[in-house]
């Protein structure tokens, strides 16, 4: 006889908040390229050290601010940076910040037509600490692509040319990435970091063309090698392995329409009988219940 | 008694025994027993007749129950005799399976050929028809219903009788009755929803026996508001009946246009609400909203809640006209002529107890379209012209429990994440863009890429709090490695990853160049942590706004404020109930009542309709004055709203009568009308019903110190002036309003009680910067409430000439009259809002105010700050916005704060040891924080709070410190704040630009 109806209908707005709240938190704790793992896990049961405070002066930096936050505001600037970079969609341009620090991002590049077509390096972002009062950031490549602007030995990628004054406000993260895609379509010779193939371009483009396609090659032979840094969010490639990489792949391609629908759902608990156009409260006319 | 022996008995046996034998045996069975019975009925039927019923109007169902026999006694031994055969026979009935294809079994068929069923009711009626007999025929029946094996309520041999068997038993009083009644209308219900074919049948069968429409459901409505098993599964049948009515055009039909089910509903809150507690107990002055546990010790307001969640369930399943017309009946006969005056009554407790409830109910109300029911209340309507909302803001900065309470409120408000409220709140003043410099309205929506509004709040840190001050165990800095290669560590938790980076390098010498070790405000990241999860809630939550409020749309330019105070707009609820006709008159309908005077005398027995058709409405005089020519002449109301209160006042002079079918059955209506004048007479009258309960005109407040202070009522302050000169006028104002004996008694005592009030406000504003001083007096001076009748000059310069009218304040809410001005004033003075202004002047008076005030106050703060919309984010948090000088902004405040710290700590030595104590004090609080949310469960911003005190601490030995030393305890909660609003910030910075995934 008991009811099997209750009509005790009352949800605990509060309750389903933080549940999904912390559901969302869970949800995405290993993937997630801009979540908040980027400062280093707090040692569990390390007692707080209790070293003096130097002379018991609190830190403070030249604008006034507490030292101690310091790392945050580096830490969100950072973050800001990479979700633009995001926002931008460079083509073929992929970076994920390392995970034991924001100021070291991994990335990789993907040519698609032109002199370095078919290539695919990978690279690393070193940020400076100072960021972003200090210098520009800089882009190495794990392995020296054959290019007037790339050291041929340590294979940075002479960046500072493009921003010799980094300037707050003005300069992004995602430019340098955006420069490192141009240089491999539009070559500058230049006071080249490797004048040997600057001079090739110069004089001899065939002879370049082929060292770029050796370069090539070489890069991509090496594709499958282990990270040059050991970093759990270091890219690596491997082949193709259907076991592993077909339901990833599935998830990709589904994953641009779940978001829309997603939201629908779990929009908890917004409320609006505001008529689109007006600044009036309930002026909807039809004020149908909202659900 | 034949019934309880079927209830209790060998049912089961005799199920068992039956399942072996063979149907023919029971169809012969069945037979003979029921042979046997028509020659006892025969014998005793004076008219002999053999198998057709007399018609049904010789048996008047009030004449049988009246209880004689009108055809001589009846031989016990026959009587118990009929019993016999018949218990054996409904349990073959029971028992029998249905025939093949769905056709009726073969007992069924004999049963409806013969009209055993009838003929069985109607010599139950020839017999004395007492209670007991009631009970035995509703338990015969609710066997059968419950647990028949074949649809026997698709026969009208079987229905007719059953529903005679209703009608007969729906006068009754006796509670066995009445639970076993409501027993089988359950489960009629519970055979309705499932069968829904069944429907058609009970309306026709109704109407055959010039019994109501709809029987079953008219029966259940008395039921409707009672307590215990009988009411809540009456209510639950009722459920049954409204998700059928959303399938079933003409269930709905029924429902909304012939019976009482919502009027009786609304009513019955009404009822209910004035059998809550006008005063409540506050158990600490730490108390500010209803929690669970406090309503649990409650019944009156249990059993309250239980039909407020049985509106909002009847609300989510029931056909929209059902729906919509619950609706209205609940704004036009609870919220409007109970609950607001109930939120303008006399004395600060029973005004703070209306504003917990009000608080209670919101949180308990789950159902858009009850929700919205009640936020237009708020918002929208006018309780003796002034807007429920500002009353409402207003008592943001009363002393006293009433300004907590009314912080919860708000707390709970902004917690909806309703576009609505936020705008008539905080976004409407925002859209103009005029609180800021022409020149910075692209800022609003600019991205504060660094932190650096992050870091200038933090900056504000007293150097007394300083994270790299704070002795060892309250200091969480902890060395959190930023990773740098090469450096030697001397921490060995930390030294394996160092190493491993530093191995890492590759080899190029490019390393990641981070600066050194740098000790960190570990309880920041928690912070973060509970930023990232209410902004991203927040986010979500607003996805479904009309408008970005980003400073380009809505645009500023064509922000028209005037709309917002059109008058007829509370009368949407009437009007939705009734198909949504267009309003005819016009907007702005005349403004021809000077304010202050009382536009309406309210008849004790009307219900209170919107201003706007009972009188002309009334404008601020600044309005008028603004305006210009003159308006045109109030239109008649509606036809549809003449009706609908007509009506409405029929039903509250209980003279009420349904017209059509209804009627007919005479009973069912004496039932109703019976419980419904009951209902109404009691909540019909609320003015009445107040003035007997309260003295006019004075207000016992007890104080912390123990003096009775009588302040002047709400209702009557909000037609005062700001009178400074309070003091002076304050004895004699306040006695012209002291009609009570008692209060005038007190009239000798009552400057002095003023006079000491003022001192103990004085010293506790004492130290303060001399700018802040004035205001810092008024909002807490209850003195300043004069009442000065009809005098209009007052507002309309207020409104007119204040250059910062976010300082005017009086305890009681007059700052609405000027809201409603400056709203119409094309916004040519800058100004965020009273209730902005209302919460940074409580911000501006941290040091004095109370943990529980400071703890409220920075949490709706924070909760604002949360809000992901362009404009209110950098209001509030945006530190290189310029603004208008005029307007405060919450960082100028907080630096207010910060310099009154910094003086106080400057100025007393054992400052820095009494924070130290606070923060143990705040701490050990934690834990017992995180559990009382647990457990009341019903409060969502708690959370809030408590993830603001430091968390993760080790449990701490506090010193001693009195919670009277506010302004400690509002030095450490101010540098948490601090925090708190820094991390929003960063947050913002990262969330608000990420394009919403997962």
């Amino acid at each position: 006889l008991a009811s099997s109806v209750r009509w005790s209908y009352s949800l605990q707005r509060s309750d389903n908040e933080e549940q999904s709240g912390h559901g969302e938190q869970r949800a995405s704790p290993a993937r997630m390229p801009f979540g908040r793992k980027q400062l280093p896990p707090i040692p569990k049961n390390a007692a707080p050290i209790t070293k003096p405070s130097p002379l018991g002066t609190p830190m403070q930096s030249a604008n006034g601010t507490h030292a101690s936050y310091g790392p945050f505001y580096l830490e969100y600037s950072l973050l800001a940076e990479f979700t633009l970079v995001i926002k931008q969609k460079l083509p073929g341009i992929y970076v994920q910040p390392s995970h034991k620090s924001a100021l070291m991002w991994f990335g990789v590049i993907f040519i698609r037509h032109g002199l370095y077509q078919d290539g695919v390096f990978k690279f690393t972002v070193y940020i400076p600490d100072n960021y972003p009062d200090g210098e520009c950031p800089k882009l190495v490549f794990d392995i020296p692509v054959f290019h007037p602007l790339v050291d041929p030995v340590s294979g940075e990628l002479d960046v500072r040319r493009a921003f010799t004054k980094w300037r707050r406000n003005h300069n992004h993260i995602w430019q340098v990435l955006m420069y490192a895609r141009t240089v491999f379509y539009k070559i500058n010779t230049t006071d080249p970091l490797n004048p040997e193939a600057a001079v090739l371009y110069e004089k001899d483009v065939q002879l370049f063309k082929s060292k770029v396609v050796d370069s090539v090659k070489l890069c991509n032979s090496h594709l499958f090698d282990q990270p040059k840094i050991d970093d759990p969010y270091a890219i690596s490639f491997s082949p193709w392995n259907p076991a592993v990489h077909e339901e990833a792949k599935e998830r990709m391609f589904t994953y641009k329409r779940r978001p829309e629908d997603h939201h629908k759902v779990s929009q908890a608990s917004g409320l609006s009988w505001v008529k689109p156009g007006s600044t009036q409260p309930f002026s909807k006319e039809d004020n149908p219940p909202q659900s | 008694m034949m019934a309880s022996v079927v209830a209790n008995g060998n049912r089961d046996g005799q199920s068992l025994v039956l399942k072996g034998v063979d149907p023919e045996t029971c169809m012969i069975v069945f037979k003979n027993h029921w042979a046997q019975v028509v020659k006892i009925l025969e014998k005793h039927d004076p008219l002999r007749s053999s198998s057709a019923l007399p018609s049904l109007s010789v048996i008047n169902l009030t004449a049988s129950s009246s209880g004689s026999s009108r055809f001589g006694p009846i031989p016990g031994d026959e009587a118990s005799a009929v019993q016999n055969y018949v218990e054996h026979m409904l349990f073959l009935l029971m028992e029998e399976e249905s025939g093949q294809a769905g056709a009726m079994g073969p007992i069924l068929e004999f049963v409806v050929m013969e009209n055993v069923m009838e003929r069985l009711f109607v010599w139950s009626l020839r017999r004395e028809f007492t209670d007991d007999m009631k009970l035995e025929q509703l338990k015969m029946y609710e066997m059968l219903v419950g647990q028949a094996r074949q649809p026997l309520l698709h026969h009208k041999p079987i229905l007719r009788p059953l529903m005679m068997l209703l009608s007969s038993c729906s006068s009754t009083t006796a509670p066995a009755v009445e639970a076993e009644l409501v027993l089988l209308l359950n489960q009629l219900c519970y055979v309705l929803a499932k069968d829904p074919s069944i429907l058609e049948l009970f309306f026709h069968t109704s109407e055959d026996q010039g019994a109501t429409n709809f029987l079953i459901f008219s029966l259940l409505i008395p039921f409707i508001h009672r307590e215990g098993t009988v009411g809540q599964q009456a209510r639950d049948a009722l459920l049954l009946i409204m998700s059928l009515s959303a399938e079933n055009e003409r269930v709905a039909k029924h429902i909304a246009e012939n019976t009482f089910f919502c009027p009786v509903l609304a009513t019955g809150l009404s009822g209910l609400y004035s059998s809550l507690p006008t005063k409540l107990d506050v158990p600490n002055e730490e108390w500010h909203c209803l929690h669970k546990e406090d309503w649990l010790q409650m019944p009156s307001l249990i059993q309250f809640l239980n039909s407020l969640e049985f509106c909002n369930a009847v609300i989510q399943v029931a056909h929209p006209d059902i729906r919509d017309q619950l609706v209205s009946y609940i704004y036009n006969g609870f919220l409007v002529p109970v609950l607001a005056p109930a939120l303008h009554k006399l004395t600060l407790e029973e005004v703070m107890t209306t504003t917990a409830y009000l608080d209670l109910f919101l949180r308990s109300v789950t159902e858009p379209a009850l929700l919205q029911t009640f936020l237009s209340f708020i918002l929208l309507h006018r309780h003796e012209n002034v807007h429920i909302l500002d009353t409402l803001v207003s008592r943001i900065n009363t002393p006293f429990q009433l300004g907590i309470v009314s912080l919860a409120l708000f707390r709970t408000l902004i917690g909806l994440y309703c576009e609505d409220v936020m705008l008539q709140l905080v976004l409407r003043y925002l859209i103009p863009c005029n609180h800021m410099m022409l020149s910075q309205r692209r800022v609003v929506r600019e991205r504060d890429c660094y932190s650096a509004s992050a870091a200038k709040i933090l900056a504000l840190t007293p150097s007394c709090c300083s994270p790299d001050r704070s002795p060892p165990p309250l200091r969480q800095l902890d060395s959190i490695l930023f990773s740098k290669g090469g450096e030697t560590p001397d921490n060995s938790g930390n030294t394996e990853e160092k190493k491993s980076f530093s191995e890492e390098n590759d080899g190029s010498g490019n390393s990641c160049t981070i600066g050194s070790e740098i000790y960190l405000d570990v309880s920041y990241l928690h912070y973060l942590y509970d930023a990232r999860l209410s902004i991203s809630s927040c986010i979500r939550a607003c996805q479904v706004w009309s408008a970005p409020y980003d400073g380009e749309d809505p645009p500023p330019e064509k922000y028209q404020p005037g709309v917002l105070e059109e008058p007829g707009l509370t009368s949407r609820q009437p009007q939705m109930a009734l198909k949504k006709a267009q309003r005819p008159f016009a907007l702005q309908a005349g403004s021809c009542v000077p304010p202050g005077t009382d536009p309406l005398p309210v008849n004790q027995l009307e219900l209170e309709w919107d201003d706007s058709y009972d009188a002309c409405p009334v404008q601020t005089a600044d309005a008028s004055a603004e305006r210009g020519p003159p308006q045109p002449p109030p239109a008649e109301p509606p036809k549809h709203i003449q009706e609908m209160r007509r009506t409405a006042r029929m039903l509250v002079k209980g003279s009420y009568i349904e017209e059509n079918d209804f009627q007919d059955d005479v009973m069912v209506y004496d039932l109703i009308a019976k419980k419904d004048s009951g209902d109404v007479e009691r909540t019909g009258k609320p003015s009445g019903s107040q003035t007997e309960e309260t003295k006019p005109g004075s207000a016992e407040v007890p104080l912390k110190n123990g003096l009775n202070l009588t302040v002047p009522s709400p209702a009557m302050v909000d037609n005062s002036s700001n009178s400074l000169d309070a003091k002076a006028n304050g004895q004699t104002d306040c006695n012209a309003n002291l009609q009570n004996t008692t209060a005038v008694e007190l009239g000798d005592d009552l400057l002095a009680q003023y006079e000491e009030l003022i001192r103990t406000l004085d010293h506790e504003a004492g130290g303060k910067p001399v700018k802040a001083d004035g205001e810092v007096k008024k909002p807490i001076t209850p003195v300043e409430v004069v009442v000065v009748e009809e005098d209009e000059m007052d507002f309309a310069s207020f409104s007119a000439e204040t250059p910062e009218p976010e300082k005017l304040h009086s305890p009681f809410g007059t700052i609405n009259r000027f809201r409603s001005g400056s709203a119409t004033k094309n916004n040519s003075l800058p100004f965020t809002g009273p209730f902005i202004s209302v919460l940074l002047s409580r911000l501006e008076n941290m040091l004095s105010n109370s943990l529980h005030v400071n703890l409220l106050l920075t949490g709706i703060l924070a909760q604002l700050a949360a809000y992901p919309q362009p404009l209110l984010r950098s209001f509030l948090l945006n530190t290189n916005l310029v603004f208008q000088p005029t307007v405060r902004s919450l960082y100028q405040v907080l630096a207010i704060v910060k310099n009154q710290i910094e003086e106080l700590a400057a100025s007393k030595k054992d400052f820095t040891e009494l924070i130290t104590a606070a923060q143990h004090w705040l701490m050990a609080r934690e834990p017992s924080f995180i559990e009382t949310d647990k457990s009341g469960g019903s409060s969502g911003s708690n959370h809030q709070e408590g993830g603001r005190i430091l968390k993760n601490s080790p449990p701490p030995k506090p010193k001693a410190i009195s919670l009277e030393r506010t302004e400690v305890f509002a030095t450490v909660l101010f540098t948490e704040f601090l925090k708190e609003l820094a991390a929003i910030a960063q947050e913002h910075s990262i969330l608000s630009y990420i394009p919403m995934e997962e």
